[in-house]
């Protein structure tokens, strides 16, 4: 038993070998939830905004209505998360927290080149497995910045970026209006109408707009900031009368807290 | 065939006011061969906190073992019950460890808070979590029982309304689906207790 | 061997370096794309890794930038190390290095060029397998097959510095006409002893040639 109590670091191999066989043998290996996903980020004259829709699927279903896709990495820094929805929430949680120590041993902000070498060199490693491709918006002592980062571990920056299934339709709106010092307004009106486009064209991206605006000093983190997609309220009610459905009351079951299954005094 | 397919599952859970719902079928079978009418799905982790598992049986097993482990060391290390919220985290991470060899299960968690507040959550097989605030379902009949809830379900449900409510979108869901039924079981969490309840469904 | 792997982040790539008495010329088109879709068409594929080195990227995307990376770590601890700057020659070496041992993961096709104290200008070539080898000038990327003959004809040694920034010029802007994974703006860099000058060509004054 002691092995198991151990802490240990790491991805765990031990089920790959029955799931190959179990592959082998015609049964397809299940996929995961992907965020089909439109995300975006622009730099403007005081600092980034970083936008996302809301949907994530898993094959045709919407698995999600209203995910969040725009990540905290540190408290000047967001990142946004296309791809597998798994391994965008856990790289991003896991490079956070490494962010975390490394300013408590500094003792300053992380930079947000600091947490972009880590992203790229963590996916890297990884040769595309992690299928994590992100934007990374924020403020430290050089300024505003801005990187996307490929599941491969590629780096790209620049003044204005999309990702995700709904990037092109993103793009096409930053490509005809973006321009250098936009105004706070004009920026997040901007983000709003690129997620937009990729929530009305893109069939993988849905529901709600997130927008992060990141400053000098000030993130403003807006939850559901254009809702286009408000479910129009249900005129009737299908609640069914008490006593509609036969059954036979049983006990419950013992839990795993219980002192007949365990004693735990 | 995906290995999701092998043994046939349909788990539902949904949040009402001050209690939460979790139900499930009761078939195991090989495949087209159903070999057990009465197999367990959901099971209790605490006396506010119920998992429910579908996917493929012998993990289900297992994963139920380790959480029930993992509840127990909790308790041990931090003398309280674990909370829902962490449990989701718990075995979110237990699921994602496995990134490159998965087991194949889809966990919904349902759960009451320390404020008796209803809380759910289901996974994907590598512990992708998801809070929504209605309902969460999973298994073979999963695009079914999401047609139910989505049209069914309605917020502040009472305990009662809350049982006719995913009783009927379970069993509904699962005429339609080959692969789940043969009766089923509903517990209803509230902050007087566990209610519990079979379900008498079509046998074929 | 390698090759790119699906949804991998391609180069396309048009780079090339020229060396001349005092100094070398490098440039290199900016188009990054994912399949056909143009990913980047501003990237900056002439990548600093020491004061007077620089290298042209070519190939993956991720594999490139890592490789690039590791040598700039390695040759900031050699000056550290040395108290004087590294020469291209132990630059190039680092690169062919990596691109040998790695050869069987690695997509990335480079070219080394630079100025140190002992050779002046020099231009180093590490194609695909990880060999090294020394050049006067050099092309690489998917653009380049468009320019063998067009380079071969115009080059000659102990061209002045402003002749062989029109080479670069007219060489890459011809491969970006004809080669559809190049394009974008023409990126320059001048590396001499004193310093390192950057150009960029917009696409709409790329030097004049046949359009039909």
């Amino acid at each position: 038993m002691a092995p198991l109590l151990e802490p240990n670091a790491g991805f765990k191999f031990d089920n790959a070998k029955r799931n190959q066989l179990l592959s082998d043998k015609g049964y397809m290996v299940p996929t995961a939830t992907k965020t089909g996903t439109t995300i975006v980020g622009l730099i403007y004259k005081d600092g980034v905004v970083l936008g996302a829709d809301t949907r994530a699927t898993n094959g045709s279903i919407v698995a999600d209505k209203n995910c969040r896709k725009i990540h905290y990495l540190a408290p000047n820094m967001y990142c946004c998360g296309a791809g597998t929805a798994a391994d965008t929430d856990f790289t991003t949680s896991m490079i956070s927290s490494q962010l975390a120590l490394h300013s408590l041993n500094t003792g300053r902000d992380a930079r947000v080149v600091t947490a972009m070498t880590m992203l790229k060199q963590y996916l890297f490693r990884y040769q595309g497995h992690i299928g994590a491709a992100l934007v990374l918006g924020g403020y430290d002592v050089m300024g505003p910045h801005l990187f996307t980062i490929y599941p491969h571990g590629s780096t790209d920056k620049l003044p204005y970026v999309t990702m995700g299934s709904g990037s092109l339709a993103a793009m096409s709106v930053f490509e005809s209006s973006w321009r250098p010092e936009l105004s706070r307004e004009e920026a997040v009106e901007m983000v709003k109408d690129a997620i937009e486009a990729g929530i009305f064209n893109d069939l993988g991206s849905g529901s709600n707009v997130d927008v992060c605006i990141i400053t000098k000093d000030n993130v403003e983190y807006i939850r559901g900031y254009s809702q286009p997609n408000e479910r129009v309220p249900k005129e009737q009610s299908y609640r069914f009368a008490p006593g509609t459905t036969e059954f036979i009351a049983t006990a419950p079951a013992a839990t795993a807290n219980d002192a007949a299954a365990m004693d735990v005094s | 065939m995906s290995i999701m397919q092998y043994n046939g599952s349909a788990v539902v859970a949904m949040t009402g006011k001050n209690c939460v719902a979790i139900a499930a079928d009761k078939r195991l079978g090989q495949r087209a061969l159903t070999v057990d009418m009465g197999f367990d799905k959901v099971f209790p982790m605490t006396n506010r906190l119920y998992v429910g598992l579908a996917g493929l049986a012998t993990d289900v097993k297992t994963l139920h073992d380790r959480f029930r482990m993992h509840v127990n060391l909790y308790k041990h290390r931090e003398e309280r019950t674990i909370a829902p919220k962490t449990f989701a985290h718990m075995v979110s991470h237990m699921l994602y460890e496995r990134r490159f060899g998965p087991y194949f299960v889809e966990p919904v968690i349902a759960g009451l808070d320390d404020n008796q507040q209803p809380f759910i959550c289901n996974m994907d097989l590598i512990g992708c979590p998801n809070f929504p605030n209605d309902f969460v379902v999973c298994g073979t009949a999963d695009e079914n029982l999401f047609g139910m809830c989505e049209s069914l379900w309605e917020p502040d449900l009472g305990p009662e309304e809350l049982f006719e409510t995913i009783s009927q979108a379970l069993l509904n869901a699962v005429d339609r689906d080959a692969m789940s039924g043969w009766g089923a079981i509903v517990h209803i969490l509230t902050p007087d207790g566990v209610i519990t309840r079979e379900l008498k469904g079509r046998m074929d | 061997m390698a090759a790119l792997k699906p949804g991998e982040v391609d180069l396309g790539t048009t780079i090339m370096a020229v060396s001349f008495d005092g100094g070398v010329v490098i440039g290199a088109d900016s188009r990054t794309s994912t399949g056909t879709y143009v990913a980047n068409r501003v990237t900056d594929k002439l990548t600093k890794v020491d004061e007077r080195i620089y290298c042209c990227r070519s190939g993956s995307a991720a594999d490139t930038q890592a490789v690039a990376d590791i040598v700039k770590y390695h040759l900031d601890l050699y000056s550290a190390e040395h108290g004087e700057m590294p020469t291209v020659k132990v630059a190039s070496s680092l690169f062919q290095e990596l691109c040998y041992h790695n050869k069987n993961n690695l997509m990335a096709s480079i070219i080394v060029a630079g100025w140190d104290k002992q050779n002046g200008g020099s231009v180093y070539e590490v194609p695909l397998g990880g060999s090294l080898h020394k050049r006067d000038f050099s092309i690489a990327g998917s653009g380049s097959s468009y320019i063998y003959g067009y380079c071969d004809k115009v080059f000659r040694p102990n061209m002045s510095k402003e002749e062989c920034i029109e080479f670069v010029k007219n060489s890459v802007g011809l491969a970006i006409t004809r080669d559809g994974s190049s394009g974008g703006v023409i990126r320059i860099a001048v590396i001499t002893e004193d310093g390192v000058e950057r150009q960029v060509v917009y696409g709409n004054q790329l030097p004049l040639q046949y359009t039909g």
